[in-house]
């Protein structure tokens, strides 16, 4: 009983390493657009529509591949269809400003929310934005001082976590009996090895905002 | 403190600027002694300096000789001795987290109008050459919240930007802020190879490519440079060139920008703008060298003061004895 317990948080433990891991490799190496469309009078300012155009033109004249399928419109109330998107990684801290921004369709008003991902919050025009609360921070590096929020705008295929060595992740088991005569404590740990890495610079662009 | 928790102990000689040690696991604490003062019995020389995880960031205890005898005093690198404040000391890093955790924000008084802006300030520590730091002034918003490497530090009075600027800020900077980021490239990020802000590109065959913050890439890497229009030699965006490594600065790409546009920095009256960006992409040569590689690690800055004694890394040519230890258990109140 303890031993599962053990192993389902080690297990949310690794993926949530790799997560940030990953989140590093593309804030140190992916190419970045400030937002300039607002009026927060910071560079960059906070995340507008125009914003969003830019970077899903620059990626759709980098010919990356979208990685959602279009939800297509029902005859229900309060519902708009959403484009084939592009995903957008980010923080929990912008979805009030999302919120605000025009065009956007929360995921409880996408025609079918069943296709909506658990970490999803909306989309605005080809970009659908999944958030975390270990999306990408740069604390007082906006002009005035105020936090900067990374939002890694991928194409399908734009980066990858490669195995090492040809293993992944092992689960490591080591009884009681080799912790000492009396065999009091037993051990529970994981170890990976793998790298993340941007496969196409061309396919991810760090669009980089303040909050309004 | 039992013998076995040490962790990782050592012996340097000082060149007289910060010494960064590099540890195998996490730490608690950590002394260094000095040998070259201890065997002396100089007046305002410190010999011992001692730090643990619930002091300030910088901070440390300090044994110096008050007097030319081998008596003993103690300090703290705040207090300091021998009416000097603020002795820089010990600076725990995590570059895993060091771009996440910049330090706290330090007052500027003002900054010149130049491709190498100089900003004063009373609060240099813990600055050495080569460390990265971020400045947010009431008129050089066209480079606030940039990360420069910087160099030329006068001790509490000034420090310079390293890389030339292809332009001047356009205005002499009023009071602000400055912050420190990393002690060096290192650091700065942990994956390597990582992006950088361009400072300048030469209209010249081939074109030279000067970055805020030091690039640490290496010949035969390829890049490919990002020039928004803000910044003028448009002509340039998006290319794929070629690494030739020229300094620590600088770079050189197999791109003629001869007839290109006069790269510029924006002005202030361009904010908000996305600056110039060299992206690494990959490796033109046999030896891969350009793979994203994770190059984080735990370590120590051990701060000095240049040529005063005072702060653990000590003055050039001083010899350092180190231990870092890591605690079985901490009782905090």
């Amino acid at each position: 009983m303890v031993l599962n317990e053990c192993a389902s948080r080690l297990g949310v433990s690794l993926r949530q390493t790799e997560d940030q891991l990953t989140r590093d490799m593309l804030a140190a190496t992916a190419s970045f657009i400030n937002c300039l469309g607002g009026i927060n009078g910071d560079n960059p300012t906070e995340i507008t529509r125009a914003d969003v155009d830019g970077v899903v033109r620059e990626l759709l004249n980098n010919n990356a591949y979208t990685i959602m399928d279009n939800i297509e419109g029902e005859n229900k109330f309060g519902t708009a269809p959403v484009r084939d998107a592009y995903f957008a990684l980010c923080s929990t801290k912008l979805t009030g400003n999302l919120d605000a921004v025009g065009g956007f369709i929360h995921k409880n008003q996408y025609p079918a929310p069943m296709n909506a991902l658990r970490s999803e919050w909306g989309a605005i025009g080809n970009l659908r934005f999944l958030v975390s609360s270990i999306g990408s921070v740069v604390p007082n590096s906006s002009a005035l001082m105020a936090d900067v929020y990374n939002i890694f705008c991928v194409g399908m295929e734009a980066f990858a976590a490669i195995e090492q060595d040809g293993y992944s992740a092992q689960f490591i088991y080591r009884p009681p009996i080799y912790d000492g005569p009396l065999a009091l404590n037993a051990s529970v740990g994981y170890k990976f090895a793998e790298v993340p890495r941007i496969t196409n610079d061309l396919w991810v662009i760090n669009l980089r905002s303040t909050l309004v | 403190m039992a013998d076995n928790t040490i962790i990782q102990q050592g012996l340097f000689t000082s060149t007289g600027v910060n010494k960064t040690i590099v540890l195998r696991s996490d730490v608690d604490w950590m002394m260094t002694w000095n040998l070259t003062t201890i065997a002396g019995a100089t007046q305002w020389d410190s010999i011992r300096h001692y730090w643990q995880r619930e002091l300030p960031f910088g901070d440390h205890v300090i044994d110096y000789h008050a007097a030319a005898t081998q008596a003993v005093s103690t300090t703290t690198g705040v207090a300091g001795f021998n009416g000097v404040a603020n002795r820089p000391g010990f600076y725990l890093i995590d570059s895993s987290t060091v771009n996440s955790t910049p330090g706290a924000a330090v007052a500027v008084a003002a900054g010149t109008n130049a491709t190498q802006p100089v900003y004063s300030t009373a609060n240099t520590s813990p600055l050495a050459a080569g460390a990265i730091v971020r400045v947010t002034t009431a008129t050089h918003n066209n480079i606030n919240g940039l990360d420069f490497t910087v160099d030329t530090i006068v001790a509490n009075t000034s420090f310079r930007l390293a890389n030339t600027l292809a332009t001047a800020p356009g205005g002499v900077a009023g009071a602000g802020f400055w912050r420190y980021i990393a002690p060096d490239v290192a650091t700065y990020n942990m994956f390597y190879p990582s992006k950088r802000v361009i400072a300048n590109i030469t209209a010249a065959n081939p074109a030279v490519v000067t970055t805020l913050v030091d690039h640490g890439y290496t010949t035969g890497q390829v890049v490919r440079i990002m020039v928004p229009a803000a910044c003028g030699m448009t002509q340039m965006n998006g290319l794929l060139g070629t690494v030739t490594n020229l300094t620590a600065a600088t770079f050189s790409i197999n791109i003629d920008s001869t007839l290109f546009t006069a790269f510029n920095f924006p002005l202030p009256a361009a904010v908000p703008f996305t600056p110039a960006e060299v992206i690494p992409v990959g490796d033109g040569n046999a030896v891969l060298t350009g793979a994203t590689v994770n190059q984080g690690y735990l370590g120590i800055v051990l701060a000095s003061a240049g040529a005063v004694s005072g702060s653990p890394a000590g003055v050039n040519n001083d010899v350092i004895k180190w231990v870092a230890g890591k605690s079985f258990n901490t009782f905090l109140p």
